[in-house]
């Protein structure tokens, strides 16, 4: 027996702010968050910074051997409790998590103590492991089901999402907080990027615009920082208590390209988007907006557009398809969680968040853009969000309107 | 400064406590120290006091305690 499971919480810390609402209003209006950094960098990058009132969040006494990304996460997580409407979690509700790197500041900071023959900080180790976000937000809402953290590169929490998703439909778990954080916007892992060749220049006249999926002068991926999280219970449940509905969700669909550790390949994509399809009953009609993994690589772009094209084929023009990373950037372990968020915001209000910072869009990204901030879409009834990561590991998420 | 004075100082900069409300001889669980907050302090008093503590010493549970050991280690030193 497989319930049907709704999303009733959204909780954000993002490059746009923390109110679903406000951020939704800010990626509608196309208000991009990228900027300049230059500090501490041997080479300029552009990133997206996630504001955080950490003082708003715990006591100083808290804080020991916890780093940004578990802080994030927590806030994140206990935001969208609050907005779900529930007092409190089950107590064997599910926390997943997805996360990409772990503690990045924590291991900057050992490593540089490390290298300088200085004291080790003592808790290192507990701050920078992958799962102590998760611990983290366990404890704090004091729930003892199951608390997994999926690490899966930029696929991480589209995968978290999936599996919560699975483990509320077949009754495994009562609910489920699930989503993504991820902070690594410190020097020595923006190097390590940059080493890689894949980020946007920072280049332009405006550094603002330098995330720009599917245009034809894009030039990579812009890092993003954040965490997002979305509360999943039962629609039956949902609707009992009256809670409110963004969406239900519908379905999801992973697959391993198993082709190279950082090319994407479309054959890969393909088999995770017809899985989505058919896990949620739905057919590649009823799906009216993608939230692309679009990260502006300039491989990725046309590969993920191949993909769209070939399992939509001749419907591929009903697609209306935006990479929000084009204002929020890429975060990562944590970009499923946010997207996720955004296309059930999307939903939800009936709108078409815009792909910004793409004049001319590549003839090789065949795909039908939306182009205007403030897009309007009074018949959306289902929409699929898209994470393609490093390792090959491809999942779809799928979410329709409830009613 | 006396040590204990020092000592409450940095507790006051590490953990946002009121210097205050600590008292020599009361456990430093009552403050909420548990076994990883005290192990960040006991590395910022190292930092701070240039000193390394013995591994024996994670059994201190009083600013007193610790304000002896610190006297304790000094002396070594200089010595």
């Amino acid at each position: 027996m497989r319930r049907r499971v709704a999303v009733t919480g959204i909780g954000l810390v993002s490059p746009h702010g923390d109110s679903p609402a406000m951020v939704f209003d800010a990626v509608m209006a196309g208000r991009s968050t990228v900027s300049r950094w230059d500090e501490g960098l041997t080479e300029p990058a552009v990133v997206a910074r996630a504001p955080f009132a950490v003082e708003r969040w715990f006591t100083r006494l808290q804080l020991a051997g916890m780093d940004r990304v578990s802080q994030i996460a927590v806030a994140a997580a206990e935001s969208a409790r609050t907005d779900s409407g529930l007092a409190a979690l089950a107590e064997d509700a599910g926390i997943f998590v997805g996360c990409g790197m772990g503690g990045a500041a924590a291991i900057d900071l050992a490593f540089s103590c490390h290298i300088g023959d200085r004291r080790m900080p003592p808790l290192s180790v507990p701050a920078f492991m992958p799962n102590a976000a998760a611990a983290h937000v366990a404890m704090r809402m004091q729930v003892h089901g199951p608390v997994m953290t999926y690490s899966v590169a930029c696929a991480s929490a589209a995968l978290a999402l999936a599996e919560a998703a699975k483990a509320v439909a077949h009754g495994d778990t009562p609910m489920a907080i699930a989503g993504g954080s991820e902070a690594l916007l410190v020097p020595s892992v923006v190097h390590a990027w940059q080493a890689l060749q894949t980020l946007a220049s920072p280049a332009g006249d405006d550094p603002s615009q330098a995330s720009r999926p599917f245009s034809s002068d894009r030039s990579g991926l812009v890092l993003g920082e954040g965490a997002a999280f979305l509360v999943l219970e039962p629609l039956e449940a949902a609707q009992a208590r009256g809670a409110r509905i963004y969406a239900e969700f519908a379905g999801s669909g992973v697959s391993c390209d198993a082709t190279h550790l950082t090319k994407p390949n479309a054959a890969g994509q393909v088999r995770a988007l017809t899985k989505a399809l058919g896990d949620s009953g739905l057919t590649a009609r009823d799906i009216g907006y993608c939230n692309a993994h679009g990260t502006a690589t300039l491989v990725g772009d046309v590969v993920e557009a191949e993909a769209l094209r070939s399992v939509w084929g001749d419907d591929i023009d009903r697609l209306q398809v935006s990479s929000t990373k084009s204002t929020h950037g890429h975060l990562l372990g944590a970009a499923g969680a946010l997207e996720a968020a955004l296309t059930v915001l999307a939903i939800h209000h009936r709108a078409l968040p815009p792909n910004m910072h793409c004049p001319n869009q590549d003839p090789a990204c065949g795909l039908t853009l939306v182009r205007e901030p403030g897009t309007q879409a009074a018949d959306l009834s289902a929409a699929i969000s898209n994470s393609f990561a490093f390792g090959g590991t491809n999942a779809v998420l799928v979410f329709r309107r409830a009613d | 400064m006396n040590t204990i004075e020092e000592l409450k100082q940095l507790i006051h900069k590490t953990f946002a406590i009121d210097t205050e409300t600590l008292k020599a001889d009361a456990p430093l669980e009552e403050y909420g120290l548990d076994s990883l907050s005290l192990a960040e302090l006991l590395f910022a008093i190292e930092e701070h006091f240039n000193l390394d503590f013995p591994d024996s010493s994670t059994g201190i549970k009083t600013l007193a305690g610790l304000s002896q050991l610190i006297d304790d280690l000094k002396a070594a030193k200089a010595s």
